[in-house]
């Protein structure tokens, strides 16, 4: 059971065995935390207090603890909104679309993918609920009939697609993810030494026992939840960037939204997802299961997404000088050389012209400065929904009504805390779930038997002889390698 | 003639066991099952396994989640009570179809998900069934039935044995 892609190293380095993979990936849920788990979860704990505090603050104040007017009503809170959910984007294009493309390197990075998506949408979720200033009512959007004190919602309006997008996000990736990770917590649970890893994973293994039948259907489950998933990743964004582009404010009433809020997603999730393992698998000695391979292919997506995206900006441009609307022109030159072009130019720099670096394959496979450019596309990306959302609206229609926006402490804090909500999240999966899918995993390593039978063919090979293969891995696709 | 004791072939490689499997159906023994740590592609078929009908199940579930959305939008819209939010239209399908497609999707993945767990009898806090407590880990094990007056134990463990198992052992079944 071994597959080799030619155009690509090893997947899994360093002569791993099926009991290898096991014993690895299991370690820190049966050991005791390490001390650098230890401090991250510290931090991460300390900024979650920040973010507690400060949304607590703001609905205890009112959102009058932001800096929002009545031109500039909407800004930190649905910019931090649209960036974390762009940031879950990556999870489920690693699990499901790759899955759909047979690319193997998905099989690594695809778990700790998948669970930066939940969080990522939690902590979006979190920026939903606190910029309605009242969350008690925050069931108002989802539609209920009269009588429960409200009209029936606006089924032309986008937010309510938003409401049922994000929530069918949720927990359609939530699902994806608890059915992949069935076979490893069973892998937990037999390994079990104590007895509450022993009740608490056997609850959740829900009787798991490996048969072939179960596998079966495992598989064909899998591959439908990637056939929905796909469009509905794509989905996801597009309803968020309609959230803009159905509106008529020069500078959101665009057309190319959908695919370039889609872009922009994937863009800024892989880049997420980097800065995570970069540090993971120097922190978990992951380095022979997320291998410098692995960088190297998220590296070519942000390089493709990052392009993209900087492709759309200029389309933009572009079309607003082509439209010959004086209005539309206005947005798009106020915004690049306006009283906020300092944020458009960061946003250009980190968004189209910083990853280009990614054209040199040292670049792509060195891990410390992987992981600065992987911090650089975040911050690229976070600017790029501030520049839409802000720079949009502070030129109103009216001079008269032109203001700027300044964000407070407050909201600050709670940027600040989203970060430690998600960090904090990640902490405990990683101690407590197998962080790499090892049952897939186990699939692609080379066996001794398969070793052995290279090493045979190679020297037949040497004699000039054809090299068979495998009696059951001639038929269809060449999972198995050789 | 219904048995419930098997024998069990363990081995350490998926190709193996593959290879083991593949000559006992052919050799007219009724393996019952094989278990595995990871998918072992083509042993479904090796088995005779049946596509899953699951995937029926999905269809119709998608089925189910587009009636509703319809059902609800132009109801709750159209029927009950008419808005006029900006003159648009109470009753337009166009932009029904985002809150459609998705309740569709939702459907389908906790409808067909609900299905997996049902034909698998799986249940949160089921007591496991395990064959063997390796299998989860690094070992491949293969399930043969015993039909009594017809099964050569003997001969069965040297097909087994000669074909790399590390392992062999004697289990009943508690079905």
């Amino acid at each position: 059971m071994s597959y080799e892609s030619p155009i690509r190293d090893l997947l899994v380095t360093g002569g791993k065995t099926y009991s290898d993979i096991t014993k690895d990936i299991t370690r820190p849920i049966e050991n005791k935390p390490s001390k650098a788990w230890w401090l991250g979860f510290g931090l991460s704990s300390i900024v979650l207090a920040i973010w507690i505090f400060s949304t607590t603050y703001t609905m205890l104040v009112g959102l009058g603890a932001w800096g929002l007017n009545k031109t500039v009503g909407w800004a930190f809170d649905i910019t931090n909104f649209v960036f974390w959910v762009g940031i879950g984007h990556a999870g489920t294009l690693i699990s499901a679309v790759l899955l759909l493309f047979r690319q193997k390197w998905r099989m690594s990075i695809n778990r700790s993918a998948e669970a930066m998506t939940i969080f990522a949408v939690l902590c979006a979720a979190s920026f939903i609920l606190s910029h309605m200033g009242r969350p008690w009512v925050a069931y108002w959007p989802i539609p209920l009939p009269n009588a429960f004190g409200s009209l029936w919602v606006n089924f032309n309006s986008p937010l309510v697609w938003d409401v049922f997008a994000i929530s069918t996000y949720f927990s359609v990736s939530l699902v994806f993810w608890y059915v992949g990770l069935i076979p490893d917590i069973a892998t937990v649970r037999d390994r079990a030494t104590t007895k509450a890893r022993k009740f608490w994973y056997g609850f959740f293994a829900m009787g798991w026992n490996g048969s072939t039948k179960v596998w079966h259907r495992y598989e064909v489950i899998s591959l439908i939840l990637a056939a929905i998933s796909t469009p509905l990743v794509l989905s996801v964004h597009s309803i968020v960037s309609m959230d803009f582009a159905t509106s008529l404010v020069p500078g959101w009433h665009t057309t190319i939204f959908p695919p370039y809020f889609v872009a922009g997603a994937i863009f800024s999730g892989f880049g997420m997802v980097l800065t995570l393992l970069v540090v993971a698998r120097e922190v978990l000695n992951y380095k022979d299961y997320i291998t410098s391979e692995h960088l190297d292919a998220m590296c070519r997506v942000v390089m493709l997404t990052g392009t993209l995206v900087g492709l759309a900006y200029i389309t933009e441009f572009f079309v607003a000088a082509y439209s010959g609307v004086e209005y539309e022109q206005y947005a798009f030159l106020n915004r690049a050389f306006g009283p906020y072009g300092w944020s458009y130019w960061i946003m250009m720099g980190c968004n189209l012209v910083a990853p280009q670096v990614f054209w040199s394959k040292w670049a792509r496979t060195t891990p410390w400065f992987i992981f600065i450019m992987s911090i650089i596309v975040n911050i690229g990306m976070w600017f790029e929904r501030f520049v839409i959302i802000v720079t949009s609206l502070h030129r109103d229609f009216l001079p008269s009504s032109w203001s700027m926006y300044t964000p407070t402490i407050v909201e600050f804090s709670i940027l600040l805390g989203s970060f430690g909500l998600f960090f904090f999240l990640f902490f405990l999966f990683m101690k407590f779930l197998p962080s790499i899918n090892m049952s897939e995993l186990k699939s692609i390593v080379k066996t001794k038997h398969a070793l052995e039978l290279e090493k045979h063919y190679t020297e037949l090979l040497n004699n000039n002889h054809k090299m068979p293969q495998h009696a059951h891995e001639t038929k269809g696709d060449s999972v198995h390698g050789h | 003639m219904d048995t419930n004791k098997v024998i069990l072939g363990i081995y350490n490689d998926p190709d193996h066991i593959y290879d083991t499997t593949k000559k006992l159906i052919h050799d007219g023994y009724r393996v019952r099952d094989v278990y595995s740590p990871f998918a072992i592609h083509g042993m479904d078929r090796v088995l005779g396994i049946k596509r899953s009908r699951l995937t029926v199940a999905a269809f119709c579930f998608a089925m189910t989640g587009i009636v509703l959305a319809l059902t609800l939008q132009t109801y709750a819209s159209y029927f009950d009570w008419q808005m006029n939010v900006g003159g648009k239209p109470s009753l337009h399908i166009p932009t029904y179809i985002p809150i459609t497609f998705e309740l569709a999707i939702l459907c389908t993945a906790f409808g067909m998900v609900g299905c997996f767990f049902a034909v698998n009898k799986m249940v949160w806090g089921k007591n496991a069934d395990i064959i063997d407590i390796r299998v989860t880990d690094d070992l491949f094990v293969v399930a043969i039935d015993i039909i009594p007056n017809k099964t050569d134990v003997a001969e069965l463990s040297s097909i087994l044995k000669n074909n790399g198992a590390i392992e062999i052992r004697e289990r009943e079944f508690e079905d």
